[in-house]
Order: C-alpha cells, then structure tokens, then sequence
C-alpha cells in the first residue's frame, strides 16, 4: 500500500490527474490501442474459429504484430492511468477482474503465436476462449467507472 | 426556436429517451456494446486499409475483402447504440463540438466507403498480388484509416471537448 500511495505522488501521477491534457490524451491512447489489440485478436480468433477468411499465415506475420503494437500502447496508457489513482484501482472488483481478462486474453494470443510459429493445431477452444476474454475484459473496465 | 432546440424537445421525455434513461443498466450497457462494435469495426477496416494502402502487401487481397462484413457489423452495432446514447441525453450531445465532428467524420468515412464499394473493390481480383495497390485504392486506404480513428478519438473525448 506504501507503495501505491508512492505512486500516487508520482511526477507522472500527478501530470495525469490534474493537468489538463493528460488523462484526455491517456484515454485516447488506451482506446486506440484496445481497437488494435482487441480489434485484431478478434479477427484472428474468428478466422481460427472458420467465421473469417484470414489464414494461419497471415496470423503469424503483420496482423500479430499490429496486435502487439495495440497491446504495449495499452500496458504504457493503462500503467499511467493506473498511477493517478492507484489505491482505489485495487479496490475495484471491476478493475481487478478486467486485468484478470486481460491477462487471460494475452496468454491466448501468445498460446495461438507460438502454436502457429511451429505448425500445431489450435482448435477452436483457444479463440473462442480469447473472444470471451475480451468482450469480459471491455465489460469490466467500463464498468469500473459504476460500480 | 432553433431547430437542434425542436428536435431536443421532441426527443426528451419520449419513449426511447425514457427507456434510455429509465433505468441504472441501460447506459452502461451501451457502453459496452459500442465498444464491442468500435473494435469489430476498427480490427476488420485496419486490416482492409493497411493492405488498400499497400503497407501490408502478404494478405490475399480476395481474404482482406471478405473481412469487411465484420466492419459493417461493428458499424451496425455502434449506430444503433450510439442512436440510443443520443437520444439518452439530446441536449448534451446535440451542442457538443467533438460529437458534431465526430459525426461529420463518419458521414466522410462513409462517402470514401461508397468510393472503395463502386470503384476499388470491383477491381480487386484483377491486381497482380502483392504488387503496391493503384493509387487511388491506396488513397482510399489512407483516407479510411485517417477518419475512423477520427471518429474513434473524437468519441473518446466527447466528455472533455466543447461542452462549454
């Protein structure tokens, strides 16, 4: 808890929740970056799941990287949101369990990689898995402005 | 009375506005949704514009196009919930810089989308594949990418920008 409070007297923390640029361009940053990592996650996953025409080799090259590129503007966005409130963030059941989807929905994105990268079958649990942890994960982090 | 004032007034207190507003889950709700269709639609067109503009050459471009049904049903998600989000609340959005921006966004998103639909696509199978599209395909490709995440932004920042 120490920490958090540390964290929450950051030069970064403070920049974020009380300048008047900072939280607005973070915001932009995190949905920017959730269109990329989640936008493109789902177009891999229904291909895998036969509803998209995109194939395992498309999969493994650009789209995946665009997909990553999404996902480190968002660990970079959300850390920095995360400062400027830090020790209510943790209390939040919402924001616990959206990080908790998050870190499901990467691990499937890694898993499906690495399983394209040596030619192994994916099957359909795994996207239908990460689609799910999404859609979980979006729920729960706008949720965590209401409950 | 203007007529943003008649329209605002013939919106607030009918029944969608009521429902809209009526109850503590709706607006979340519709959060979500449109965040749901922000990504489907975002996801399918960045992989449509990328290989329009020529920057992803390896996809088959026949695959790329049979991805825009999934752009359409993003788009059908968040006009139909971002319908709703303004007749929740006509008075805030209506005078809302970013939201009128945003809107005249999606109207140029959607006039570059006809162009793509009556010229470019037609046209597709008979590029020699991946060589760099025409240029008029890779300006439609530009064009797409630039207003959508536009539009994404703008809505995004609706609640900091122009509200007075």
């Amino acid at each position: 808890m120490a920490f958090l409070v540390w964290l929450e007297q950051t030069a970064l923390a403070t920049w974020v929740g009380e300048s008047l640029y900072g939280y607005p361009f973070l915001l932009s940053m995190h949905v920017t970056g959730l269109a990329l990592i989640v936008g493109i996650s789902s177009v891999i996953n229904l291909s895998l799941l036969g509803v998209l025409p995109v194939t395992a080799r498309d999969v493994q090259g650009s789209l995946l990287r665009l997909a990553w590129a999404g996902f480190a503007i968002n660990a970079l966005s959300g850390i920095a949101l995360f400062t400027s409130q830090a020790t209510y963030f943790v209390t939040s059941a919402a924001f616990l369990s959206k990080l908790l989807c998050i870190i499901c929905g990467i691990m499937t994105v890694a898993i499906i990689q690495s399983r394209c990268r040596s030619n192994r079958s994916i099957g359909r649990v795994l996207p239908a898995f990460g689609l799910l942890c999404w859609l979980a994960a979006i729920a729960a982090g706008r949720l965590i402005a209401y409950l | 009375m203007t007529v943003i004032e008649s329209v605002v007034n013939w919106i607030e207190g009918g029944v969608i506005n009521s429902w809209v507003v009526g109850s503590a889950w709706v607006w979340p709700t519709l959060e979500i949704l449109h965040f749901v269709g922000l990504s489907l639609l975002l996801g399918a067109i960045v992989v449509v514009d990328l290989r329009m503009a020529g920057l992803i050459r390896s996809l088959e471009l026949t695959a790329v196009t049979r991805l825009l049904p999934l752009a359409g049903l993003g788009f059908l998600i968040n006009v139909t919930t971002g319908v709703l989000f303004f007749f929740g609340d006509p008075a805030r959005y209506s005078v809302n810089v970013g939201f009128q921006i945003k809107m005249l966004l999606v109207v140029l998103a959607g006039v570059n989308a006809l162009w793509f639909f009556m010229k470019i696509e037609p046209q597709v199978q008979h590029w020699t594949p991946g060589s760099a599209p025409p240029l008029t395909a890779r300006l439609v490709g530009v064009t797409s990418l630039a207003t959508w995440f536009g539009v994404l932004l703008l809505g995004r920042l609706i609640p900091y920008i122009g509200t007075g």
